[in-house]
């Protein structure tokens, strides 16, 4: 059968279900949005480590993630050539504050990076433009690190997504995605002082500490909050569709991997072993992002009157 | 002025005659139904009732998909409350069919047609007339109104379950029977503000 | 990433038109205006000027596109290469001209009429209204009584129209909607489903339940009709008779509450009978003599005012000893009690006790009414069946004793009660014409005033040693016949001395292979024909075994003058307007597709009988000069149309006239609607005439070792149980049966994507249900493959749904889907086949109107792979 004959096969499953799930997002083409989203959040984390470590690799790092974060998002949409619309509507959808937050970045990093990495170039490190770019960039980064939450809760159809951690539980995963790239950054350039290392695996610890205690919150708001459909998408994720990523992804190689990786345990704390620490928690916030996503299941339609389930 | 729908779940059968007049006066592709009937059961037996459950876009009041679209292409029109797409500034996001709490919008991916042969000469004149790679959905539809029709869903209903009129005017026909009859909406919780009311089966 | 764009190439709109015409997804015929956009039907919609539908249209109606654009449809016309056929043999198609067609079959029609023209079977499909004049008219100008519509008859029928015909005068029976307070459905939908009159009824029943009528569905299966009941009753599979018996024995003896006026003016109740259970006779005239009270003796039934006729006590007349019918009647139904009632059918006791007395009592009878200033009795109860209920061995009794319950309280097409559809017409105003009234035999009993081909439901013929491949010359109260493929025929023909075979056999889009009973029995049936022509949409299973196909125009491409007449068939009952659509082609035919009308007078005119062709127009259209076709001239089907319409509707109103307006009107009057006190004839509570039917085809039968059971013949009703009913093999512990479904029309509209899909996001539509208790019992989930095995070994498989709303012993199928065609892939592997299950003998066959019996005892097992 075609891909489009496969697919519509599935839709139609889809539609006989009580409970359907998205695939819009997530699946086919829908990866990239995924893709885009997790290195878009890893992106304004790596600039945000990199101004507090004042660690250069760390912006470039971000500068050319989040550049590859843009493109990931190009070829999610429909209309990748009508992309410059979304700036159309600022005032009230976070998908389109979340572009104006990227492009902000993009453009700013642009006009702020090259002077400090070129010797020659027609304006300087300290010049107007250069400022102008270093604050462009900080305002694009702090979008970019709150917004992503904030368009899944306005997802209405999508009840497992409407928790109110939802956004700091995002904001969480961009802290989590800047220091696991800073760690393989230092691992593939040279860490900067053993200081900052250990800084940096410190703060590492704790976002994942935070990320994990949001998760399981956010996991037991969707059970107790007496709506089906949340309850349908925490299943997916622990006991269906999607929880062979969220085991294996998330559980395994995002969390089990990286925290025996730290304890020392294994190996002593090695560049390599820094890179894999950073890398492998990089692949677990992915994982933890798609699984999210595929387990999204939406809202059934009831007649009967505000009747509770 | 605001249109809105009444579908009366007492007369309703679930004939499917909206959902494919719905088809069939817009060309939808393959999967697409801008006006789905959906069929529950309820009771056990012998106590048992099934009901039809007919649903479309409810052109919300307070439309979270005209809220989470980036470019406002998703929109509401000032004069009479329809929710439309204004296809040319899509980008094909899919941020509104997140959003729609009643899952009533759809992605147009690549040409499809019903037919492994290709495209019958109907689908060339209505389907192939959609714009791909964008979200469609029900727009109650708002040429045939504003030439003074009903919508294709309305009148076709054999049963008469639907009946389409103005909810702001409170001598209207939709007005007294919600009024009347006790009309409800779905997931009034969310705050949406559906235009679209149902009555008790 | 696809970057097409809108259509801004579209040259801007020619031609844009609204075209009058009716729809054929399925027999009801809807009124339709199809939308031409320059040269492409764009959409369909109802016509709102139009009684028929009321311009609505249900799913399959506004579907009707993409039948009609679907690339498999045929376009030339084939010939089979492969002499060999079977259900798996290619035909080898292929291609041949019109002329090629039409000589070789002129040529063996030719050589067959003049050997014997009775070898020719005539098989058409019932969803095509508009084949059955043109066929009719060839089979009896061609000079053959062999006619059939597949499973038409057999699976509905016989039983529902026959008794519809001979107690309403009508095909059919539906509750008076707009007066109607208490209805009670017997295995039937009317209003919540397809066919007669759907997309009127659907909004009259809407209206009606708005308007607070109770709905009691009595059905196995909880869906349609029942699925919006007031009550729904679940009973088991086809006891329909137990329950409606029970309520008539409570109504008549525990309650005592009947309309006597009714009984002595309008039935047969009053009448004497004897010992030997027949009426008694007047010694001369033969009359059937009734007690006169007033005089005190017995005297011919048509001397006797009606209030003084007897209807209980002992009489002696002329020496014998006998008693009104209503008296027999009365006995009779005292076996009949609510405990054995729900022994039999599952719906307790004291259901039986309510219901019948709510309809007693909700009848309130001896009211009147008045409507449009004519006062008329007031009956606001109704009792309905139709094709669930009498799809069973005991088919007759079933449907009658369900309308035994109107004729009781005199709810028979009065105001409020159960009407027939359009028994009576007084005609269009100006010219007279389509008049119609039933009248009454010498008996008195009613004779229909408008029916449909074979034989009229009252008085039946007298049986004979058959002529009829059908036999229904022996079995006179049968109208479609098993026994043309019954896998019993040849014995069957042996037995009787029919003294030919079927040869060749025309056929108009009937799928029989699958619309009659399992595909062997037909198939095996079929490979004996020496030669078989069939015009089709498509290629169907039953193309195999076809030797010359000749494509079909659809209905957006063929012309019909009479879409709804006979009125008793497709146009609403009730006040409104009487109502003429007639047909007419939107779009013309692609490739060599040509309209089926023309090509069976072309046919007459290279075999030579079209004299005969034209007089049989003449008398199946009921032409009167100057519209009377003349000699053996070869009119054009358009001039034929035309001559009807002018015919009936005066000479300014031809084909032209009619394809411009689309259709015409004129008002009912409430004598017409509701003409049972206007008319003088009466409908038989005691079916006396079985018993002479039912001995005289004994005694022709029985010397030749057919043995007649005459319990089916017996004057009185009775429950006589199917043989699911009597199966007792461990296992076999549900009754499969098969019912409607709103989006699909027989084998036909499995093919249409748009309704293929529907159906695929119906819970039901292509699935088997099961009661979900039951099911959880025996270890099954929904949506589970399984295997579904008759007590006679024949298997099908499909995917279960489990739901509350089924009887614990009932196994439901809807439609008749699994197709396995590769001529129509849209249709090919959905649904399941249920029709493979059912048996084509004369076990399996009514022995009084040869209907089938539709429900089978079965075992279902878990599948292993996916359906």
């Amino acid at each position: 059968m075609t891909d489009i004959g496969m697919k519509y096969e599935r839709l139609i499953q889809d539609l006989r279900q009580d409970f359907r799930p998205q695939r819009e997002w997530g699946e086919g083409r829908g990866l990239f949005l995924v893709i885009g989203h997790f290195l878009v959040g890893v992106a304004a984390g790596a600039w945000l480590f990199g101004l507090l470590f004042g660690y250069l690799p760390g912006l470039v790092v971000g500068f050319l993630l989040a550049g590859a974060g843009g493109i990931a998002h190009l070829a999610f949409l429909g209309r990748p050539e009508r992309f410059w619309k979304m700036a159309r509507r600022i005032k009230t959808a976070w998908v389109a504050r979340g572009f104006l937050g990227l492009t902000l970045f993009l453009v700013g990093a642009a006009l702020y990076l090259p002077p400090l990495l070129l010797g020659s170039w027609p304006w300087g490190p300290a010049s107007a433009i250069a400022w102008l770019g270093w604050l462009m960039a900080a305002a694009g980064m702090v979008v970019l690190i709150v917004y992503m939450g904030f368009v899944y809760t306005a997802s209405k159809g999508i009840p497992f997504w409407n928790s109110p951690l939802h956004p700091v539980l995002y904001m969480a995963y961009a802290f989590r995605g800047g220091a696991a790239a800073l760690l393989v950054a230092m691992a593939a350039l040279g860490i900067p002082s053993q200081d900052t290392a250990e800084r940096l695996i410190t703060i590492w610890i704790g976002v994942t500490t935070v990320v994990i205690v949001l998760f399981a919150l956010e996991i037991q708001g969707a059970l107790t909050s007496g709506n089906v459909a949340a309850r349908r998408s925490v299943r997916e994720m622990l006991a269906g569709r999607v929880a062979v990523y969220f085991y294996g992804g998330t559980l395994v190689l995002g969390l089990l991997v990286p925290l025996v990786l730290v304890s020392g345990q294994l190996a002593p704390l090695s560049l390599a072993v820094l890179a894999a620490i950073g890398l492998f928690s990089a692949v677990g916030d992915f994982f933890m992002k798609y699984a999210t996503i595929r387990a999204g299941v939406y809202l059934p339609l009831d007649p009967r009157p505000l009747r509770r389930r | 002025m605001r249109w809105g729908m009444v579908i009366d779940l007492k007369r309703c059968i679930g004939c499917y005659g909206c959902q494919l007049a719905c088809k069939a006066e817009h060309g939808t592709p393959p999967g697409v139904y801008y006006a789905r009937v959906l069929k529950q059961e309820e009771g056990h037996y012998p106590t048992v009732r099934q009901l039809s459950l007919p649903v479309l876009c409810n052109h919300c009041e307070d439309p979270p998909c005209v809220e989470a679209c980036p470019t406002g292409a998703s929109f509401k029109w000032e004069e009479d409350g329809i929710v439309d797409i204004d296809h040319d500034l899509c980008v094909g996001c899919r941020s509104c069919m997140m959003a729609c709490p009643y899952t009533n919008r759809y992605f147009n991916d690549q040409r499809q047609h019903y037919f492994a042969q290709g495209m019958t000469p109907y689908e060339e004149a209505r389907t192939g007339s959609h714009q791909h790679n964008v979200v469609m959905k029900c727009n109650f539809c708002r040429d045939r109104v504003r030439a003074g029709k009903l919508p294709a869903c309305v009148a076709n209903c054999p049963t008469i379950a639907r009946t389409f009129g103005d909810l702001d005017d409170p001598l209207s026909e939709v007005s007294a029977l919600i009024k009347e009859r006790g009309g409800f909406t779905l997931h009034p919780e969310l705050g949406t503000g559906p235009s679209v009311y149902y009555l008790p089966p | 990433m696809n970057l097409y764009s809108p259509r801004s190439d579209m040259p801007p709109i020619q031609e844009d038109a609204w075209v009058p015409s009716t729809c054929s997804l399925c027999y009801g015929t809807c009124s339709i205006l199809a939308h031409r956009v320059d040269g492409v039907v764009v959409k369909i919609e109802g016509n709102p000027d139009s009684e028929v539908g009321k311009g609505r249209l249900c799913g399959k109606g506004v579907s009707g596109i993409m039948t009609h654009y679907d690339p498999n449809r045929l376009r030339y016309p084939m010939r089979r290469t492969n002499p060999k056929k079977g259900l798996n043999e290619d035909p080898g198609w292929k291609r041949i001209s019109w002329d090629e067609a039409l000589d070789e079959i002129g040529e063996v029609l030719r050589k067959l009429r003049a050997d014997d023209p009775r070898k020719l079977v005539v098989q058409r499909t019932t969803t095509v209204t508009a084949c059955r004049v043109p066929f009719h008219a060839f089979a009896t100008a061609f000079g053959t009584p062999n006619f059939s519509v597949s499973g038409g008859g057999q699976h509905c029928g016989n039983g529902a129209h026959l008794i519809s015909g001979m107690m309403h005068a009508s095909w059919s029976v539906v509750p008076d909607f707009e007066y109607c307070n208490y209805s009670i459905f017997f295995g039937a939908s009317k209003g919540h489903s397809a066919g007669h009159a759907s997309c009127s009824n659907m909004g009259k029943a809407a209206d009606a339940r708005a308007r607070g009528m109770k709905m009691v569905v009595v059905d196995p299966l909880c869906n349609f009709a029942a699925a919006k009941a007031t009550e729904w009753v679940p009973l088991r599979v086809g006891t329909d008779a137990a329950l409606a018996l029970g309520m008539c024995n409570v109504m008549v003896n525990e309650l005592g509450i009947y309309d006597g006026p009714y009984l002595q003016a309008k039935t047969n109740a009053p009448y004497l009978v004897g010992p030997d259970k027949l009426y008694v006779r007047h010694p001369e005239s033969k009359t059937p003599l009734v007690w006169d009270t007033r005089t005190n003796g017995a005297r011919p039934f048509n001397e006797v005012p009606a209030a003084d006729m007897a209807l209980e006590g002992e009489f002696t007349v002329g020496g014998i000893s006998c008693h009104p019918a209503f008296q027999s009647l009365r006995e009779h139904l005292r076996k009949f009690t609510p405990d054995w009632a729900e022994k039999i059918s599952g719906v307790s006791a004291a259901t039986v006790r309510r219901l019948a007395k709510e309809f007693a009592t909700e009848a309130r009878i001896g009211s009147t009414i008045v409507v449009d200033g004519v006062a008329l009795p007031y009956r606001p109860v109704a009792a309905i069946a139709f094709r669930g209920a009498q799809g069973h061995k005991n088919s007759v009794y079933n449907f009658f004793s369900v309308t035994l319950l109107n004729h009781l309280v005199g709810a028979a097409d009065v105001v409020g009660g159960c009407l027939g559809f359009n028994p009576t017409s007084h005609g269009y105003p100006e010219t007279g014409m389509v008049r119609y009234l039933p009248n009454a035999d010498p008996d008195g009993l009613m004779i229909v005033g408008s029916w449909m081909g074979y034989h009229y439901p009252y008085p039946p013929a007298q049986p004979r040693l058959p002529q009829n491949l059908g036999l229904q010359d022996l079995f006179t109260i049968g109208m479609t016949s098993p026994f043309l493929d019954s896998t019993d025929r040849e014995e069957m023909w042996e037995k009787f001395d029919v003294p030919y075979r079927p040869e060749v056999m025309i056929n108009c889009g009937a799928n029989l292979v699958m619309s009659i009973a399992n595909k062997d029995a037909v198939a095996a049936s079929l490979s004996k024909y020496k030669f078989i022509v069939s015009f089709d949409l498509f290629l169907t299973e039953t193309s195999n075994f076809v030797d010359i196909i000749l494509p079909d125009c659809d209905y957006l491409q063929s012309l019909d003058a009479r879409s709804n007449y006979p009125f008793i068939f497709s146009l609403p009952a009730g006040m409104g307007e009487w109502c003429w659509p007639i047909r007419q082609p939107v779009l013309p035919p692609e490739g060599d597709q040509r309209q089926f009308a023309d090509v069976l007078l072309e046919l007459a005119d290279r075999v030579g009988f079209r004299a005969d062709l034209n007089a049989a127009y003449n008398a199946w259209l009921d032409l009167r000069p100057p519209y009377r076709l003349v000699g053996d001239e070869s009119y054009s089907y358009e001039r034929i149309c035309d001559a009807e319409l002018k015919n009936n509707f005066g000479t300014e109103r031809g084909l032209e006239w009619f394809k411009e307006h689309g259709l015409i009107k004129w008002k009912k009057k409430p004598e017409e609607v509701y003409w049972r006190p206007f008319v003088d004839a009466r409908v038989p509570v005691y079916l006396e005439f079985l018993k002479p039917i039912g001995d005289k085809i004994a005694a022709i039968a029985e010397p030749r070792g057919l043995k007649i059971p005459l319990e089916y013949y017996e004057p009185l009703p009775d429950f006589l149980p199917c043989r699911s009913h009597c199966c007792d093999k461990p296992g076999f512990d549900f009754y499969g049966f098969y019912y409607r479904d709103v989006v699909h029309t027989n084998s036909f509209t499995m093919e249409n994507p748009w309704l293929d899909e529907t159906a695929r996001l119906d819970p039901f539509s292509y699935a088997i249900a099961m009661n979900r208790s039951e099911g959880v019992k025996r270890g099954f989930a929904d949506g589970q493959a399984v295997w579904v095995e008759s007590e006679t070994g024949r298997k099908v498989k499909g995917r279960l749904k489990l739901t509350e709303g089924i009887h614990p012993e009932g196994l439901g199928f809807a439609a008749m889907c699994g197709h396995w065609t590769d001529g129509q892939p849209v249709a090919k592997g959905k649904g399941v086949f249920y029709n493979d299950l059912l048996e084509l003998d004369w076990e399996h066959t009514s022995p009084i109107n040869i209907n089938l019996d539709l429900c089978v005892k079965v075992r279902v097992v878990p599948a292993e792979s996916a359906s």
